[in-house]
Parts: C-alpha cells; sequence; structure tokens
C-alpha cells in the first residue's frame, strides 16, 4: 500500500506540474483504480477504458484536489463518478446493446481464470453494487473507514452499515452455495 | 463461515497481482503529458463558502432597496434579531453543503436530502413561533406573486453562486445542483422577509417558505440536465 504522505506530497508536485510526480502517481494508484472497477463486475476491456477516461478526468480537474487532505478518496470519488457514469450510458444504450452488456457483465456467464481476483468478482457479485463498492474499497484497497465515507460521499455510520449488511449477505450466499467451496481453498 | 474466513478470503484478492495492461499506462502517461502545466489548486474552503454567503446576501439585499423594506420596517425588534440570525446561520450551513458537493471527497458534515429538510423544518418552526396572525387574505394571489418573487431572486443567487464555484467538480451535479438551489432559496426567502409586509402566518408558512424546495427542485433539475449527452456535449 502507498503511504499516504507520500501520495500526497506527489499531488502536490503534480498541481505544480511536475511530469515526474504525475508518471510516479499513475504507476501506483492505476492498478488500484484497475482493480477497483475489475471488482464491480466490469468485464478487463471496459475496466481499462474507465481507467483511461478516469486519468482524464483527474487531470481536468486536478486543481480541486486541497494539499490537506487525504489524496486517496479523492481518486476514488472521481473513479466513482467515471463509473457511475459508465453505467448510466450503458442503460441508454439501445436494446441489442444492453443485451450484449448484460450478459458481459454476469459473472456466472464469464470465463474465470484461476485467480484471485477472478474468483472475487465471482465471489462479490451477488452483493448489491453499493456494498460491494465498500468491501472493495475497505478490505481489499485497504482504505480506512472516514476515507471510505469520502470517497463515497456518505458518512461512517452509512459505510459501516453497507459493510455490515454485505458480510451477512457473503455468509448467507456461502453457506446456501457450496461452503466447501470457499472453507478449503478460498480464493487461492 | 465466520468474518474472520471472509476477511481472509478478500486479503488474499487485496495481494494478488493486477493485470493492468502496461500499454495501457504508456498511454495514460502520454495523454497527460502532452497537456501538463502547473495550477492553481481551489482556495479554502471556508474562502468560498463566505463568498457564496456574501453573494446571497448581496442580492437579498438588492431585490429589497429596488422593492422597499416594507417587510423589515414592520418587524419588531425581536423578529428582527430571530429571522435574519436563524437565515444567516441556514445560508452558511448550505454553503458549506454547496462547497463540499464541489470538490470531491470532502468530508460531509450533513446528507444533502437531509439537509433541506432540516432548513424547511427549521424557517417553519421559527416562523410559526414568530409570526401569529392567523388571517387569511388573498392567500392564493399574494401568495403566488411572492413565491415568484422570491424564486426569481433566487435564480441569479443560484447562478452566480455556481460561477463563483465553477472551477470545483461535483461528483453527483444532481445533488450539487439541489443544494446549489436550497441556498439561492434561501437568498431568496431573505429577500422576501426584507420585503414583503404581509405577516399571515400562513401566508409567510406556505409562500415563503416555499421558494427553498422549489429553488432546490429547479437547482437538482438543472444538475441533473447538464449530464444529459446532448447537453454535456455528448463527451463520453
Amino acid at each position: 500500500m502507498d503511504g499516504g504522505e507520500n501520495l500526497e506530497m506527489l499531488m502536490s508536485r503534480y498541481q505544480q506540474g511536475d511530469f515526474g510526480a504525475a508518471a510516479a502517481m499513475i504507476n501506483r494508484i492505476s492498478p488500484r483504480l484497475h482493480r477497483y472497477f475489475v471488482a464491480q463486475s466490469l468485464s478487463r476491456a471496459d475496466a481499462d477504458d474507465l481507467l483511461q477516461e478516469t486519468w482524464l478526468r483527474v487531470h481536468k480537474v486536478r486543481h480541486t484536489y486541497r494539499p490537506t487532505e487525504p489524496a486517496l478518496p479523492w481518486f476514488y470519488a472521481i473513479a466513482r463518478h467515471i463509473r457511475v457514469d459508465h453505467y448510466r450510458k450503458s442503460v441508454r444504450t439501445a436494446a441489442r446493446e444492453r443485451e450484449l452488456d448484460a450478459i458481459a457483465m454476469e459473472p456466472s456467464t464469464m470465463p474465470r481464470e484461476d485467480n484471485p481476483m477472478a474468483r472475487l468478482e465471482e465471489w462479490l457479485a451477488p452483493l448489491p453494487a453499493s456494498q460491494r463498492e465498500v468491501i472493495t474499497m475497505l478490505k481489499v484497497e485497504g482504505m480506512s473507514l472516514e476515507e471510505v465515507a469520502r470517497a463515497t460521499s456518505s458518512s461512517v455510520g452509512s459505510v459501516k452499515q453497507k459493510v455490515h449488511r454485505a458480510y451477512k449477505k457473503l455468509r448467507e450466499t456461502i453457506s446456501t452455495a457450496s461452503p466447501g467451496k470457499w472453507q478449503k481453498g478460498g480464493l487461492s | 463461515m465466520k468474518d474472520e474466513e471472509i476477511d481472509d478470503v478478500l486479503n488474499k484478492a487485496a495481494q494478488a497481482p493486477d493485470d493492468l495492461d502496461p500499454q495501457v499506462l504508456g498511454s495514460i502517461t502520454a495523454s497527460i503529458r502532452t497537456s501538463l502545466q502547473p495550477v492553481r489548486a481551489l482556495p479554502p474552503g471556508w474562502i468560498l463558502t463566505a463568498g457564496l454567503v456574501v453573494v446571497c446576501a448581496a442580492i437579498s439585499l438588492a431585490g429589497a432597496m429596488r422593492l422597499g423594506f416594507f417587510g423589515f420596517q414592520k418587524m419588531d425588534l425581536l423578529e428582527r434579531w430571530i429571522v435574519f440570525p436563524v437565515l444567516a446561520v441556514l445560508t452558511w450551513l448550505a454553503a458549506t453543503t454547496f462547497v463540499d458537493q464541489m470538490i470531491p471527497a470532502s468530508r460531509q458534515r450533513f446528507r444533502p436530502a437531509a439537509f433541506s429538510g432540516f432548513v424547511v423544518i427549521a424557517l417553519l418552526a421559527m416562523f410559526a413561533m414568530l409570526f401569529r396572525d392567523h388571517q387569511i387574505d388573498h392567500f392564493v394571489s399574494a401568495g403566488v406573486a411572492c413565491l415568484a418573487t422570491g424564486v426569481l431572486h433566487a435564480i441569479p443567487a443560484g447562478l452566480l453562486g455556481w460561477l463563483l464555484l465553477h472551477r470545483g467538480f461535483a461528483v453527483n451535479s444532481t445533488t450539487a445542483g439541489w443544494v446549489a438551489g436550497t441556498l439561492a432559496g434561501l437568498a431568496g426567502i431573505g429577500m422576501l422577509e426584507l420585503h414583503c409586509p404581509n405577516f399571515e402566518a400562513a401566508h409567510i408558512l406556505v409562500w415563503h417558505i416555499a421558494v427553498v424546495p422549489v429553488s432546490g427542485a429547479l437547482g437538482g433539475l438543472t444538475g441533473w440536465a447538464i449530464r444529459l449527452p446532448w447537453l454535456a456535449g455528448n463527451k463520453h
């Protein structure tokens, strides 16, 4: 995980036009944002597109970052905005395209590689989007409750509630589906 | 399965390497390099908040100067000392909430929907306590005139507020628009309290306060509309 201070310092230098800082930020943040998109049941191609779109937006609104504030939630807030826009756009597309998107986004029909991220997507798929997003940020990306609350424009209490509900749903899903599958091998 | 086991599974996913294509990273870096220039960060939140409050106060005063301070003159000292400080506090809170909406990942002090409800309830309580004239004369005709006047003053307040924060970025433009409308509505209500000499309780409780939700709805609608593809320049 990135040290908080380093990210904030890099962000300040990025605002001052330092290309080295910008490149370092891109290398550090992009894998995390990409994993965030993939965990939201998006295809790899869509995740790549949204990552590029996120960075274009980040670049355009980099002046809205305030150096005294944590940088990570700021990135995730913009990534989340891009993801929501992508969802709305997909809803607006023609019926045939929507059907294809639905097939592409249906986790159970996707070919699964044998790696932890692919299994994680499958595992989180039954959760509502808001719970999946919070679990990804908190448990996979290692953000604090406060950071997740900022990134999702909600309160810490609301984040805690979503996590609680997500865990409850995960326990139910696992116990009713195939408990041995998860308990034995997990995602390894 | 225990929570610790679920945590363990999630931790394993966290440690897994991401399969991000290096070409994507290269493409992002190259696109940023071509337009990288120093930028000026936004001023501190309290400065933006103060600017919004000044805009609202200026619109209220300008409107009352044009139409007359009849309401202010008719109020007794207690009413003046309660109505305007309460409006000032609500305006400051609304401005703070609007600034939070225009800066990504700001700490959410208030939930926007709950805040708008709080503003309406606070105004209802204050006016119900202060104004006890229960006569009803020309309820609709006088009321619609006040509502229209209040909203017409809220519109420039909202536009100037948006202009002041045009360098910000709303991650949810509908919510930001709703909050901006609520703030602008408070400017409209401020003007009405300075100007309107009709102190009938029903008139104030219904038509003056209605300026806030009507402005909020107009702001929310505007925020929603600017995300429509044909208005947003079909950028996606």
